[in-house]
């Protein structure tokens, strides 16, 4: 159905980002206006959630060039899910920001940026076009480059270093992969060279350029192994920032992984090995890096990593199964690894330290805000009912299915890595006491009653979110499942792009 | 002459990595634009070379009278320069206050993030 | 009702802080209420149940996936639902005056119930993968409970050892329900059933028992995975009582018992359980007796029984069938009770160690009787509920074919063993002179010895009156194990006969060993020796071993280097599309498509290949940047030649950016140092060179791929018709593709930002402070 108001994600966010900016030396008003924004913008979005899911795709042509002649966007299930959750994200996010960020941040633009990063990610969502996602894909890393640099802090500048450098690798991959199925379908519109590409003759420059689009999101989506920016850099920036990127930016690169190798590339043999052994491969790479970790942000850093292994055993077994549970995990992991970060966050004030060992007695000292915790630190286990169980069993039995058991092992390897960092996080930040000679914290009781609203509104909200995903799991299999038959079966997207019936 | 294109590409690709592959931040931003250069030209490329006929529909007519150069692989380096650019300056401005806070050109001792922590 | 029932716990453990504001003090009191009522209710199921009826509830929790909680009372359920309930209500009790003005007194009641709840869902539930939930909670919940003192440091140890050990094997144990829904079709037990044949004709048979073995076998401590139970006695004695001895460690037996009738009776299952059963029961009571520490003794013979539960699950014969129901029964009574009796003695004494506790009957007798009463009811002398049991088991063993005599063998070694245990636990911290130190011991609450006293009742009861349960109870759960209908028959007298004999010898044997074998320090410290040979030291060995190697692979991995995460990125890369290149393309080359090469042309690349080259060697750094800029010009002199003087404007102008911003920026920067070896250069060069010529050939195959031109001539041909402009790069910029360029606009705004707070903002401590 044609709607041109599908954009208004996008628009809106460039509109608040710019309206941020004539607030430049305002903190105070930018707080607002950007609790404000995030709020319509959530709205927008759950509109925009609602109408695809009762009326079907959205599709509107920018400049009202036909497709494929402008750029089409679209909002599918999928991209309309995924915007709902940047929103979810971005509110608490910003809520959190409000109170934590330091205001010389906020006078050099964080709250714009942060906006800008958003709004390139719905564009990157909605977008139905390869080239315009690629621009998409640059507002949302150059964005990601700012935040990530904002304050200059030494570990800022070593760990952008590297984040700037693969990241900027990728991008020409990417924009290389462009030209080269330009060249092969002389089309940009992701319709339309889904169509195109199959009739081209010579497969093998296909499966060249499919193997440049892996490394190019494989980068991005911090995939084995290529995933080497994310630990160093991750933990760096304030709390807030991580959990932006923790929520968001590698799940943009799996979205386009996921477009692109379930209409344009679609996997051979090989490609689908490939996948689930580089799946295995992060799963049990991440999980062994978390073990060793002491930072409360590397750990969850690497947990990250682990999780997208899960994301991509999905689309490595590729039935429509396995695609639930991709989806499934996709939506959790959103949600949960944001809020762990705003956690980690609270923990590192509370405590005065990062790292674990210098962590301790949060249980003695604050029953209620442990209780708070624990429900992303097990979420993210995944204990049964919990939101990040269900996906799990969707991966275990696509994976029998197509007898991949490789996969089975890594998927149950990497639960139970999960399953024990997070029990040891608990026992060493959560059981043990203080050790003495660690630095102290700032105390709870000493946060201003604005703080401590600042900081439990989005942890709570979001544990809200995680634990609805978990109890009321049927509604989430039953769009997760929309989505995978959508993915699996692209004609209602290809026709809805060209207009066709 | 497109094989002698293929070979710029080819060797701007090449040179752009091995840059990339050493130690010193300086080279590695030289490697980047020249990776950056050789994506553009490769795009040029794929919408095939044709010799002075820009895409510009002469005065008088309405359509094109006889052969063009393909335009939207134009547009798109245009669009691929203008982002590139921003993405160079940010990270040339990024390697001098790396070089301004931690003193060293070589990446090697830029990796204390990366310790096991 | 059943769902209220299963979840009332769940409902307390939310509820603690509201229930303990409003009752203070008498929260406990609360909370033991809710364990007596449910006990209450399962009691008036009885007869219900045993009249062959079984009751089920359904609520369609996930459809999508199958999983349906579908709550079913039949025997096998009905009897843990007691002992759940019922044990429960003890421990509640008995924790009210053992925890009394501990300072989580709240959350320990909590954790209690969840744990309640979690234990009566994994009984009850007929859905596999409910029950797997359900399991998975009983983990988390004993995980709480085992690290309730949580500034013991040893506390926390073994909390993360059960949760790893139960964690990792209920994640088997789901991979197990998962590959047998995925034959069976259904995660419904009583589907299941049904469908038992094709089950065992699988493939996947044996990876479903290997999984469902994993799983049951950690839980239930068997070897070699049973030394998590020991450390779980960090736990206060309640917790110990409640989960490690009585129940949740059944949840394996129990899981075990529940799939015999659908995965049993075939080789590999029976001799499976009846090795590792009968392993692990005397390698436990053998253990056991080695002990000085009250909790240790009772740790190892509880291994033990559960050893001796898998094993006659093995054995699958009706008799043994029976004997396992009957066996759950008896030891949930005796040794609940022995777990109580020990809180008791630490509690009034301080101490647990057996070779100094003495004469305590002096100051504790109801706690003697009861001790008295577990004790000969362990050892399985006449009229205790242990004899009944004993009796089976052995005929069980006897009558087994070939090999009746080996196991019975065992079997009888294993309750000597146990018997010494037991009498060590139960009677002799009661017997003697009372040493001076214990004097002053003062007695204990009545709140203390009435459950372990009701355990006693208890077996007694049953062991006087078997006829009290053998309808009522043990027939159905034997209905439910063995999926038999033959009717049982429970017997105080057998007759003269080699069991009998059996039974009096094991006694004698027992009575005398005790009577001969002091545990003390110095035996205990001498099977330290066998230590480094010990499940439990090789796999904590392995678990070092292994967070080693992840420390060795992550440091690998992540070592820091940003040329080396290059260099695997692009080696990736290079074979990804080495092998796509080497698998299938078609290489051809067209000379008539491409165009001739004019003698300019021939000029600006040699240009532009030395200025490449000179960028990418120089060591002057001003040199490198003006090579680049030479690279750029050249790059837009083909731009020009080839009709795009759009492009050699933007190029023009923004390379002459680039370098001007590059020398102002870095012109003070050191000299370019040659950081590399010779070896590396050319590794690193090879690799890029190989790359290089996989984009080239990739571009000039895609260059000679058939063009299909429709959309640009699409724009050429509407450019002025509709858009009206004449220059079609310019109308495809701000037209056609508007968007694209709406947003490159915003990169720049955004890089501006960036390099704006980069050069102002710095939030580094500077350097004078």
């Amino acid at each position: 159905m044609s709607n041109p108001y599908i954009i208004l994600p996008i628009v809106f966010h460039m509109a608040a980002a710019v309206i941020l900016m004539f607030c430049w030396f305002q903190p105070r008003v930018q707080k607002l206006l950007s609790i404000l924004f995030s709020l319509i913008g959530l709205g927008i979005s759950v509109w925009l959630f609602r109408l695809v899911w009762h009326e079907g795709f959205q599709v509107t042509q920018a400049g009202n060039w036909d497709a494929p002649f402008g750029i089409s966007f679209i909002a599918d299930t999928l991209g309309s899910t995924l915007g709902l959750l940047s929103s979810i994200s971005l509110l608490a996010v910003s809520i959190f920001s409000t109170v934590s960020m330091r205001e010389e941040r906020i006078k050099f633009g964080y709250f714009p940026t942060l906006h800008f990063l958003i709004m390139g990610l719905q564009g990157a969502f909605l977008t139905a076009d390869i080239f315009n996602l690629y621009v998409w894909f640059e507002v949302v890393i150059i964005s990601s480059f700012v935040l990530l640099t904002l304050g200059g802090k030494k570990t800022q500048l070593e760990g952008a270093l590297k984040y700037v450098s693969l990241n900027l690798l990728a991008s020409t991959f990417f924009l290389i992969g462009i030209a080269l199925v330009y060249g092969l379908t002389g089309s940009l519109n992701l319709a339309d060279v889904a169509i195109k590409i199959g009739a081209v003759e010579n497969r093998g420059l296909v499966n060249m350029t499919a193997g440049l689009f892996l490394v190019a999101f494989g980068i991005k989506s911090a995939l084995f192994p290529m995933y080497f920016w994310l630990p160093a850099s991750y933990h760096t920036p304030p709390a807030a920032i991580s959990a932006i990127f923790a929520g968001l930016l590698t799940k943009v690169g799996v979205y386009a992984m996921v477009r692109m190798f379930t209409m344009v590339f679609i996997g051979d043999t090989f490609m689908s090995i490939t996948l689930s052994g580089l799946a295995a491969l992060t799963i049990i790479s991440g999980g062994l890096g978390a073990i060793r970790q002491q930072h409360l942000g590397k750990i969850f850093g690497y947990l990250i990593i682990c999780h997208i292994g899960f994301l991509f055993a999905g689309l490595g077994i590729f039935t429509e199964l396995a695609l639930v549970g991709t989806i499934f995990y996709l939506i959790h992991d959103i949600v949960v690894k944001t809020n762990l970060f705003i956690v980690a966050g609270l923990m590192n004030k509370l405590t005065g330290s990062p790292f674990i060992k210098e962590q301790g007695g949060l249980y003695a000292k604050y029953p209620l805000l442990s209780l708070l915790f624990a429900i992303p630190l097990f979420s993210l286990v995944g204990i049964p009912p919990l939101s990040g169980f269900w996906a799990k069993v969707y991966l275990i039995q696509a994976s029998f299915e197509t007898r991949e058991f490789l996969l089975v092992g890594s998927i149950i390897f990497g639960s139970f890595l999960t399953l024990w960092v997070i029990a040891k996080v608990w026992s060493e930040s959560f059981w043990k006491d203080k050790p003495e000679a660690s630095s102290s914290g700032k105390p709870w009781s000493t946060f201003s009653t604005k703080e401590k609203w600042g900081i439990l509104v989005p942890i709570m909200f979001l544990s809200i979110v995680s634990l609805y995903i978990g109890l009321a799991a049927e509604n989430i299999i039953s769009l997760a499942s929309r989505i995978a038959a959508e993915l699996m079966d692209p004609s209602a997207y290809i026709n809805s792009i060209l207009g066709m019936k | 002459m497109e094989i002698l294109l293929v070979f710029i590409i080819g060797l701007l690709h090449a040179g752009g990595l091995y840059m990339l592959l050493r130690r010193s931040m300086f080279k590695m931003i030289i490697g980047l634009i020249l990776l950056g250069n050789g994506a553009n030209l490769l795009i040029f490329l794929i919408g095939r070379l044709v010799k002075g006929k820009p895409p510009v529909i002469d005065e008088g007519l309405k359509v094109f009278a006889d052969a063009y150069a393909d335009p939207l692989p134009q547009a798109l380096v245009l669009t691929a320069i203008v982002i590139g650019f921003g993405l160079q300056s940010f990270a040339i401005i990024l390697i001098k206050r790396v070089y301004n806070v931690l003193e060293t050109d070589d990446l090697d001792e830029l990796n204390s993030t990366d310790e096991e922590l | 009702m059943m769902l209220l029932i299963v979840l009332s716990g769940f409902l307390f453990s939310a509820l603690t802080r509201p229930i303990g504001s409003i009752f203070k003090q008498a929260l406990p009191w609360v909370f033991t209420a809710l364990p007596v009522l449910l006990f209450i209710y399962f009691c008036s199921q009885i007869g219900v149940v045993s009249s062959g009826d079984s009751l089920t509830w359904t609520y369609k929790w996930v459809p999508s996936l199958g999983l349906d909680l579908v709550f079913e009372l039949n025997g096998l359920s009905l009897l843990f639902a007691l002992l759940i309930t019922g044990i429960g209500s003890l421990v509640f009790f008995y924790s009210t005056y053992y925890l009394k003005g501990h300072a989580y007194m709240d959350r320990f009641y909590g954790y209690l119930s969840m744990f309640m709840a979690s234990m009566l869902g994994v009984v009850l539930s007929d859905n596999l993968l409910a029950l797997f939930i359900f399991w998975e909670l009983t983990s988390i919940s004993s995980f709480f409970l085992i690290g309730f003192n949580n500034e013991d440091p040893k506390s926390r140890k073994s909390a993360l050892t059960a949760l790893s050990i139960t964690g990792l094997g209920g994640l088997v144990l789901l991979g197990g329900i998962i590959l047998l829904s995925s034959i069976g079709g259904t995660y419904s037990f009583s589907e299941l059933l049904s469908q038992r044949n094709s089950i065992l004709s699988s493939s996947s048979y044996c990876w479903i028992l290997v999984f469902v073995f994993i799983g049951s076998f950690t839980k239930s401590a068997q070897f070699p995975f049973h030394f998590w139970l020991p450390g779980a006695m960090k736990a206060p004695t309640p917790v110990s009582t409640y989960l490690h001895s009585a129940t949740m460690v059944k949840a394996g037996i129990f899981l075990l018992a529940k799939m015999t009738p659908l995965l049993g009776g075939t080789p590999a299952w029976n001799h499976t359980l009846m090795i590792v059963g009968g392993i692990t029961m005397v390698y436990a009571a053998i253990h056991s007796l080695f002990r000085v520490d009250l909790k240790g003794i009772l740790a190892y013979s509880t291994i033990s029984a559960l050893g001796i539960l898998v094993f006659l699950i093995g054995v699958g014969t009706e008799k043994a069938l029976l004997a396992v129901g009957i066996f759950i029964l008896t030891h949930a009574l005796y040794k609940a009770a022995l777990f109580l009796i020990t809180g008791i003695i630490d509690y009034q004494t301080g101490s647990r160690d057996v070779s100094q506790l003495k004469g305590l009957q002096h100051v504790m007798k109801p706690v003697a009787i009861a001790g008295f009463i577990a004790a000969l009811s362990s050892a399985g002398f006449p009229l205790f509920l242990g004899f009944l049991s004993k009796e089976i088991m052995y005929e069980a063993t006897f009558k087994y074919a070939e090999i009746g005599i080996l196991l019975t063998a065992a079997i009888v070694l294993t309750k000597i063993f146990l018997l010494v245990a037991g009498f060590w636990a139960g009677i002799s911290p009661f017997t003697g002179e009372l040493p001076e130190n214990l004097k002053a011991t003062k007695k204990p609450s009545p709140i203390l010895w009435v459950p372990p006293l009701l355990l006693g009742v208890g077996s007694v009861l049953f062991g006087v009156f078997p006829a009290l349960i053998e309808q009522s109870l043990i027939q159905p759960v034997f209905a439910n194990i063995s999926g038999l209908d033959t009717s049982i028959y429970l017997a105080l007298w057998h007759g003269f006969n080699t069991v009998l004999l059996l039974s009096i010898l094991t006694l004698i044997i027992g009575t005398a060993i005790y009577f001969q074998w002091k545990p003390s320090e110095g035996k205990f410290a001498r099977t330290l020796r066998f230590e480094k040979i010990s499940p439990q030291t090789l796999l904590e060995g392995f678990a070092v071993g292994f967070h080693t190697f992840a420390g060795v692979w992550t440091r690998a991995v992540q070592n820091g280097y940003l040329r080396n995460y290059v260099l695997s990125i692009l080696a990736f890369l290079t074979v990804i599309m080495g092998y796509r290149f080497y698998e299938g393309v078609s290489i051809y080359l067209d000379w008539n498509q491409l165009s001739e090469i004019t003698p300019s042309e021939v000029i600006v690349v040699t240009l532009m290949v030395i200025s490449i080259i000179f960028a990418i060697v120089s060591t002057s750094r001003t040199a490198s940047i003006v090579a680049l800029g030479v690279v750029g010009f050249a790059n837009c002199l083909f731009f020009l030649f080839y009709s795009a003087p759009d492009l050699a404007m933007t190029q023009f102008s923004i390379d002459t950016l680039t370098v001007l911003l590059f020398m102002l920026v870095l012109f003070k920067l050191p000299k370019n140092k040659i950081f590399s070896s010779k070896r590396i250069r050319i590794r690193d060069a090879v690799l890029s060179v190989l790359f290089g010529l996989l984009i080239a050939i990739l571009t000039l195959e895609v260059f000679e791929e058939p063009s299909v031109t429709d959309i640009s001539k699409y724009y050429a041909d509407n450019a002025y018709l509709l858009a009206k402009g004449r220059n079609v790069v310019n109308v495809i910029l701000v037209d056609y593709r508007g968007m694209d360029t709406l947003v490159e606009t915003t990169v720049l705004i955004i890089a501006a930002i960036g390099v704006f707070s980069l050069i102002k903002l710095n939030l580094n401590p500077s350097k004078e402070q």
